[in-house]
Order: structure tokens, then C-alpha cells, then sequence
């Protein structure tokens, strides 16, 4: 702004036309000034931390230079995690899509407690992570659960099984509680996009021979590619940094079998009080996340 | 090829009967227009035939078997629809191939059907091309493309030229014509303009409040219109109609004489209330003997004049004169009807024409409900 009000002879437009570029920059200013404070600052903050040796309690230490990056790509914790963070995240994020598709099908039928179903489908979502654990570490437990009671009553398990303190059942339960948790926000949007498609092209389908599943393949998903894309981009992004839900239901455990990248950043800061190489694990995760997120968008083509 | 029959079909949602009985029978290789208003039942009528919706009564056939309970696409007809209803993501040859596809076509086969309708079609150059990346013409004919690949026996049309504008219309008429003569198949065409019914219909169905009014070809639909209803909606200006009484075998309006020919009622002309009907173009409009009436608008199109035209009664009626005459508003005229062009109507609102031939009369009947 300062350039175009001192070099009033190259500015060739009219008055109205630079204020209402002052006015958009008046607009703006307060999202770019809060977006700075609260994520290029301590995104900052944490590339330069992590060049040194800190002690969390005291924050004091010295240069290290790269050593907590070697650390990183030699110590074998930042793979294990990436590789734990990889199979949560794939897991959990096909059983939500799936889930949430098959779900938002059957709520755009015109089956008559759509509304209310409608409703309760988003229960999972609007509850809070702390109680949504607390009820599944209940339902889990290898001595009281209801889940092994039913399924032993079932005759499916003959001995009740160790449901979060085993591999892989530790995996599997956590998986299944995120799928839980987070299906609703696929069920939403894909529900919303349904109630979009012209109902020509299935009357249109259904003419040409096509039945319910061809339908499906050549209509509903075709029609649904764009927001499944927004969709997985956004749930993969949360998926990868979820912290809550797995801190709260094993803790990472059991031993670091569920430790993904977020509670292992957190173990190295709070647990063993070392923020800076907690800062180069940090660094090391969001690298991850900018190329796969590069890559998908140029894989889904970026439209 | 096969022929279509409507059988007593009644359909209803809920409350709202959309069709009240329908009974119909297209012959094989004819082209058929539904016309009417909106709401007339004629987009149902269309799409019970192709198994989108379902009569609540009554048997729909298509050749000689009943189709009540076949899916829509095991009938064997093809769908043009108004807003086209191409698949967005599929290129023009794959929404073509697309019911070839669906029927197990593979390979060359396929490819050599879609590359015969879209040369018929002119379409050959755009094969690649995605539906948005169309006109609205170019469109259509993609969705003609996909009906005709798969050599149906029954095309339904469902107002598939709304959408264009009038210069594209005129022109896809005429494709649609050809088109018809050259695969001579049965064709159930949906429409709410008149122009495309009359130009393009071996015989029309006039469709209102959910029953066919009349089933004649263009010209009877048009010269014996069968009630008030046909003759009110059918021609630009439609028929005027005048009410007035019949007295010994003359109709007498506003104490006026209008001369009739009497041989071509028999003995359907008794004493009493009736409607006449007669078209703007058998009005003339003179001075003297006649019909008093007041001018009240001229229109000049450019090749004619719509003259609209006051009765003593406050009726008012329209003629065609030609664009050259000369006519001033608010001037006192006198009209003669030529007789061999009047209609006479009962006149309830729903009026049967009084000399119905029993052909059509079978079919008509208007009943008020």
C-alpha cells in the first residue's frame, strides 16, 4: 500500500478502485496477523529448536547442530512410529470411507426414520474424545468388557481376549474406535453431495440397463470423486496427527506398538524432557505430511 | 419395432391422480406426440412406458408383452430426456457405448455402433470431448446417440428440444423427422409446444387434466377439434369461441344471426345453449352485414395482422388479415364467419364437439368430473 500511495505517477487507478484495495487489505490483515502468531511463529520456533539439545522442565541447552536429525533418520524410533502413523492412518481412514459411504447410501434412501437417523449418526463425532474412550476402554476390557462377553457368548472366543494390551489387537481396537469416531464427517459430506446428483442419470441408467451396482460404479462414485477427494485429503491430514484418541485408549502401547509420530513427539518432549530432539521428530512429520499431500494433489490432479 | 397399448391406465400419487384412464394404441413405426399443458399427465404417461413410474392400474404393452413389471431397461425402448442426462464424467463415445456396454457389447463391435450413431448424428469429431465441453445442441444429439446405438424397438422422447433455443429447434425438427422416416420406428414424443406436435406427429394425444382429449392425426386435431378444450389449445392464435344459442337450426349470439351449415350436424343440432367455434383465418372483417364488434388491438407480425376484436357481449375474439389492411382501434365492424369453417360445441365448460364422429368420439368423451 505504502508503494502505491508514494508513486502516485504508475498508479493508474481510480480512487474508488484503491480504496476498495485498501479495504481488502484492511479485510484480511486480521487472518494473516492471527496465522502468523499461531502457526509461522511456532513453526519457526520449532525448526530452530530442533537444532539444539534442550531440557523440557528448563527449556535451556546447547547447539547441537544436526545430531538431532541424525538421531532421526539413524535411531530407528522416527521409522517405527512413521510406520506405526502409516498403518493407523490407512486403516482407519478406508474403514471411515467405506463406513461413511455405505452409511450415507443408506440415509438417502427414503427409509422413514431418515431424519432422525440422519441426527444420531453424528453422535460419534460430537462426542468428546476423552468420554468416547472412557466407554471403549470399558467396553474392551479383557476382565469386565462387553465385548468379550458377547463375544464369548456368541461362542466366537472360548477365553477372553487382551483387546488393547496384545498386538495386533491393540492395533485393530484403535483403528476401529478411530473409524468410529470419525465416520460421521464422511457420512455428512457424502450425503450432501448425494442429494446433489441429478436423478435423470440414474432414471437415465437405469434405461440404458445398468442395475443397482452398475449404477453405483458408473454413476454415484464418478459423481462423488470430488468430494472424496477433499474428504480424504482433510481426514488423512487428521488421521495422521491424531493424538487424543490413541494417547487416551493404549498410550502408544502396548511397549510402542501404537506409538504414531504425534505421541512419540510427545514422549520425547514431556517424557523424556527432551525438546529439541522432540522439535527434529516434529520437523520430520510435517516434512512426511507436505509430500505425500503434494504428491495426492498431483495425483488427483489438483481440478 | 412394435406397437404400444395403453390399457385402462390409472395413476395416482397419494391423493393426486395424475392420470384418470388411459387408453391408448400406437402403432408400430408411428410418431406419437403427448400434448398438453404442464401437469396434463403426459410426462407420467411417458414414463410408465419406460418403467420409471408405476401405474397404480391397468396394463401398459409393448408388443405383444405386458411391461408393467419389467425394469426399464429390459424393455427395449431408449430415452431422450429434456436436461439430456449425460453421464458428466464419461466422454461423448462412452455416454454412446454406455447402453451397448450395460448389454455386454464388447470391443469392436461396440466401437463400430458408437462410430455409426455419432456419424449419423455428426458427432464423429467430438467423440472425446466431455458433455460440459459441449453446446446445448451438440448435447442433444449425444443424448439421441445414446437412445438410437442400440436399435430399440420404442424411442421415447421426453421434450427434448425445450432446452434449445427457437433457430436450433426448427433445425432439430427437421432432423427428428428424417430421422423417424429413415429408422421407421415407433416414437412416443412428450411435448408442450404445438409446432413440434403438429410438424412433426403422424397423430397427436392432446393431453389434459389427466386424460387424452382427442387422438387424430395433425390436420383432424386442428379441423375437427373434438371439445372446447382441443379447440382453445391447439393453433396461435387457438380458436375463438362464442356463446350463444341454437333456434331453429340457426345460431343466434347477442340477438345476431350467424349462418350455419345445417347438413353437417343432422340431427345433432337441437334448440338451445351451444359454444361456436371458429378459427382467427375464417373471420372477415367488413362493413354492413354481420356480426357487430369493435376493434381493439391490430398486431402486425410482419406477414399478417392478429386483429383482436370487442362482441357486444365483451367476448373478445382475434382474425387474421393481412398486414397490409389498415384497421383503426376503437372503429365499429361487422364480422361474417365463413360457414363451412364453424364448430359448434355443447356449452358446458367442457363442451364435446356436436357432430363427433363415433372414431374419435370413442376416444374423447370428456367427462366432467
Amino acid at each position: 500500500m505504502t508503494a502505491i500511495a508514494t508513486n502516485p505517477p504508475r498508479d493508474r487507478r481510480s480512487p474508488l478502485e484503491r480504496a476498495y484495495a485498501r479495504l481488502g487489505v484492511l479485510l484480511i490483515a486480521p487472518t494473516i496477523i492471527v496465522f502468523s502468531l499461531v502457526i509461522v511463529y511456532p513453526l519457526l520456533a520449532a525448526i530452530y529448536l530442533s537444532v539444539f539439545s534442550i531440557y523440557t522442565p528448563t527449556l535451556q541447552g546447547d547447539f547441537v547442530g544436526a545430531a538431532n536429525y541424525i538421531e532421526l533418520l539413524t535411531g530407528g524410533a522416527f521409522w517405527h512410529s512413521l510406520g506405526v502413523t502409516l498403518i493407523w492412518t490407512v486403516g482407519t481412514l478406508s474403514l471411515q470411507i467405506i463406513a461413511g459411504i455405505g452409511l450415507a447410501l443408506l440415509l438417502h434412501q427414503n427409509i422413514w426414520f431418515r431424519s432422525l437417523a440422519r441426527s444420531l449418526v453424528l453422535f460419534p463425532y460430537f462426542l468428546s474424545t476423552v468420554v468416547a474412550v472412557l466407554v471403549w476402554r470399558w467396553l474392551f476390557n479383557d476382565l469386565y468388557g462387553a465385548l468379550n462377553h458377547g463375544l464369548i457368548q456368541l461362542g466366537i472366543l472360548d477365553m477372553p481376549l487382551d483387546w488393547l494390551g496384545s498386538m495386533p489387537n491393540a492395533m485393530i481396537g484403535v483403528i476401529l474406535v478411530g473409524a468410529w469416531k470419525y465416520f460421521p464427517f464422511v457420512v455428512i459430506a457424502v450425503l450432501a453431495r448425494l442429494q446433489t446428483i441429478p436423478e435423470n442419470l440414474y432414471e437415465a441408467a437405469r434405461i440404458d440397463g445398468a442395475g443397482p451396482v452398475g449404477r453405483f460404479f458408473d454413476i454415484t462414485l464418478p459423481q462423488l470423486r470430488s468430494v472424496l477427494v477433499v474428504i480424504i485429503l482433510l481426514r488423512a491430514i487428521w488421521d495422521f496427527k491424531e493424538f487424543d484418541l490413541l494417547y487416551l485408549l493404549t498410550g502408544g502401547g502396548p511397549v510402542t506398538s501404537t506409538q504414531t509420530l504425534s505421541l512419540l513427539v510427545y514422549q520425547e518432549a514431556f517424557g523424556l524432557n527432551q525438546m529439541g530432539q522432540a522439535a527434529a521428530y516434529s520437523v520430520g512429520m510435517m516434512l512426511v505430511m507436505l509430500a505425500f499431500m503434494v504428491l495426492y494433489i498431483r495425483r488427483t490432479g489438483g481440478k | 419395432m412394435a406397437n404400444v397399448t395403453f390399457r385402462n391406465v390409472r395413476k395416482s400419487f397419494g391423493e393426486f391422480v395424475a392420470l384418470e384412464e388411459l387408453d391408448l394404441h400406437i402403432n408400430e413405426g408411428e410418431f406419437v406426440a403427448l400434448l398438453g399443458p404442464s401437469g396434463c399427465g403426459k410426462s407420467t404417461t411417458l414414463r410408465m412406458l419406460a418403467g420409471l413410474e408405476f401405474p397404480t392400474s391397468g396394463e401398459i404393452m409393448i408388443g405383444d408383452r405386458v411391461v408393467n413389471d419389467l425394469a426399464p431397461g429390459k424393455r427395449d425402448i431408449a430415452m431422450v430426456f429434456q436436461s439430456y442426462a449425460l453421464y458428466p464424467h464419461m466422454s461423448v463415445g462412452e455416454n454412446i457405448g454406455y447402453p451397448l456396454k450395460k448389454r455386454g457389447i464388447k470391443g469392436r463391435e461396440r466401437d463400430d455402433a458408437v462410430q455409426k450413431a455419432a456419424e449419423l448424428l455428426q458427432l464423429d469429431a467430438l467423440l472425446d470431448r466431455k458433455p460440459k465441453q459441449l453446446s446445448g445442441g451438440q448435447q442433444q444429439r449425444v443424448a439421441l446417440g445414446r437412445a438410437l446405438v442400440r436399435d430399440p424397438q420404442v424411442f421415447l422422447l421426453d421434450e427434448p428440444l425445450s432446452n434449445l433455443d427457437a433457430k436450433l429447434r426448427s433445425y432439430m425438427r427437421a432432423e427428428l423427422i428424417e430421422l423417424h422416416r429413415r429408422l421407421g420406428k415407433t416414437m412416443v414424443y412428450v411435448t408442450h409446444d404445438q409446432l413440434e406436435a403438429m410438424t412433426m406427429a403422424s397423430r397427436i394425444a392432446v393431453m389434459h387434466g389427466g386424460r387424452v382429449q382427442q387422438f387424430d392425426t395433425p390436420d383432424a386435431i386442428y379441423n375437427r377439434p373434438a371439445n372446447r378444450f382441443v379447440a382453445g389449445f391447439i393453433g396461435t392464435p387457438p380458436m375463438n369461441q362464442v356463446e350463444g344459442t341454437v333456434e331453429g337450426g340457426h345460431f343466434i349470439t347477442g340477438g345476431h344471426k350467424v349462418p350455419i351449415d345445417r347438413s353437417a350436424y343432422a340431427d345433432a343440432l337441437r334448440d338451445g345453449p351451444v359454444v361456436l367455434g371458429v378459427r382467427p383465418e375464417a373471420i372477415t372483417i367488413g362493413k354492413g352485414e354481420g356480426l357487430p364488434a369493435t376493434v381493439r388491438l391490430a398486431e402486425n407480425t410482419g406477414h399478417e395482422t392478429i386483429v383482436t376484436l370487442e362482441l357486444p357481449d365483451r367476448t373478445r375474439i382475434s382474425a387474421r388479415v393481412e398486414a397490409a389492411r389498415r384497421l383503426d382501434v376503437g372503429h365499429s365492424v361487422a364480422l361474417t364467419f365463413d360457414p363451412d369453417a364453424i364448430h359448434l360445441f355443447e356449452a358446458s365448460a367442457t363442451g364435446a364437439r356436436l357432430n363427433l364422429d363415433a372414431k374419435s368420439a370413442s376416444v374423447v368423451s370428456m367427462r366432467s368430473k
